[in-house]
């Protein structure tokens, strides 16, 4: 049996008004990307938010690594979530320095991990630039590679592919392919269904906070799939598609 | 939180301080105010300006090292307060106007270590930006006057170093501020709204030394009328506040 490097049941966070999420049930398994797809607001950030400890769930657990997350190794997670773990003043290497050391590395390991994410990601040119000279999409790469440098056995990314042009697309793409085969579980939210049919194993949708079924990655026409999931679901619970 | 852990925050935390704008110019604009505002102002009142020395006060008419130092001391007290507040409600409030907090969860790293490294840059940065104003004073002081400072004038540098260093303790506030209310604005608002209340507590008079904010600026100025006791009741206020930011961080969510 494959390892379940994050497993979430009946995970509850409502917001007053109505937004969150209810009674999410998955799981990602060592060597999968899994992906999360929905609409806009279906609750995809607050799920991974709930992952990542920024928020506390009303109801349900999650484990990363089989531990809660009070007493989960965050040395092996990496997540990018929003915006990129980028400072302004400083430049690209300086960036993912602070990153690889908050992530437990020591100076002389960060430097070589720094080093490697710089290549891998093409980054190289842009080690010795400030990150608020940078361009959004170099921002966003530079985000991603201090999610991926330390080679965490659990990642989490909410639409990594924001901002990123074609090349940037791919080499995201590649360095998850290759996380997923050293054993990592990679968890990414996206939008784009094209986009995360080229890398996911497995992708569940979700729809105004719940978990309505999941689509082949591998299917014919994955996006009618997708709005006749989410159709179906609005039509049950008496909502129309926004 | 180990030392091992708090020593890989105070190091990032200490790298992002030293790359900082808002940290170099809040000193230099703090040190450079200082002393030019005590400078000018003796020789304001030196040269004979009755309004500016009825203004200053009977110390600061008499001319002198005393007038340097008195102007020094109130300045600090009140500029120092608004200084140090914008740098530390920078290093708090920022994480949440940049957006970079997110990636300050989910790290071996906890938050309360990294609050507390912020913490403790901050007072480091305090303390030296302290240092170089009392430096600072020193020499403008010996251009003005033109004399070494006697006994007198030692110990009142002594006092402006050690008020400067206080009032960065007493801005600790700010980092509750920024961080129950996500952002800049309201930790520069608490920031403020303590030195209005400080000047007026000041301004007042008797009993001010009982109120924290105050008690380093009344006994810098008038060390005879603000005991021990006042000074060490001041002391709890930062750490109060210190406190109060790390357990805010440690139970911060992102659900605003």
């Amino acid at each position: 049996m494959t390892a379940a490097r994050i497993e979430v049941c009946g995970l509850t966070r409502l917001f007053s008004g109505g937004a969150g999420v209810q009674g999410i049930d998955f799981d990602v398994t060592a060597g999968e990307i899994h992906a999360l797809v929905g609409l806009n607001g279906a609750g995809k950030t607050t799920l991974m938010r709930l992952l990542l400890g920024m928020l506390r769930p009303t109801a349900g657990t999650v484990h990363i690594d089989r531990q809660p997350l009070r007493t989960a190794d965050w040395s092996n997670v990496g997540h990018l979530v929003e915006t990129p773990l980028a400072y302004g003043e400083l430049d690209g290497r300086a960036n993912l320095m602070l990153a690889a050391r908050l992530h437990g590395a020591d100076a002389g390991r960060a430097a070589r991990m720094v080093d490697d994410v710089l290549a891998e990601l093409n980054l190289t040119r842009y080690a010795a630039v400030r990150a608020r000279r940078m361009s959004l999409g170099n921002r966003q790469r530079l985000g991603l590679a201090a999610a991926l440098q330390h080679h965490p056995r659990v990642v989490v990314l909410d639409e990594p592919t924001n901002a990123l042009d074609p090349a940037g697309v791919i080499l995201l793409r590649e360095a998850l392919v290759r996380r997923a085969a050293e054993g990592a579980g990679v968890l990414v939210s996206s939008h784009h269904l094209d986009e995360v049919a080229r890398v996911a194993h497995r992708i569940t949708v979700i729809n105004a906070g719940r978990v309505i079924g999941t689509l082949d990655p591998r299917g014919v026409d994955i996006e009618r799939s997708f709005f006749a999931l989410v159709h179906a679901d609005d039509t049950c619970h008496d909502r129309s598609v926004r | 939180m180990n030392l091992s852990m708090l020593a890989t925050a105070v190091a990032v935390e200490g790298r992002k301080a030293a790359a900082s704008r808002v940290l170099t110019s809040s000193a230099i604009l703090l040190i450079v105010g200082v002393a030019a505002l005590a400078a000018a102002t003796t020789a304001a009142a030196g040269s004979g300006n009755e309004q500016l020395a009825a203004k200053l006060g009977p110390l600061a008419a008499t001319g002198g090292w005393p007038a340097v130092l008195n102007v020094a001391t109130q300045v600090t007290a009140a500029a120092g307060l608004l200084a140090y507040g914008v740098g530390l409600s920078w290093m708090f409030g920022r994480e949440f106007t940049d957006g970079t907090v997110t990636g300050l969860f989910g790290l071996p790293v906890t938050r309360p270590a990294l609050a507390l490294a912020k913490l403790v840059v901050f007072l480091l940065w305090g303390a030296a930006t302290a240092v170089a104003l009392t430096l600072a004073v020193g020499l403008v002081g010996f251009a003005v006057t033109g004399q070494l400072p006697q006994p007198g004038d030692v110990a009142g540098l002594g006092r402006l170093l050690a008020l400067a260093v206080m009032t960065a303790a007493l801005a600790v506030p700010a980092a509750w501020a920024a961080t129950l209310g996500r952002g800049l604005l309201p930790a520069i608002a608490t920031i403020v709204g303590l030195m209005a209340v400080t000047q007026i507590v000041v301004v007042a008079g008797a009993g001010g030394g009982w109120f924290p904010p105050a008690a380093p600026a009344l006994w810098a100025l008038l060390p005879a009328t603000v005991g021990g006791a006042e000074l060490l009741f001041a002391a709890f206020f930062p750490l109060l506040f210190g406190g109060l930011t790390l357990h805010a961080w440690h139970r911060l969510q992102l659900d605003r």
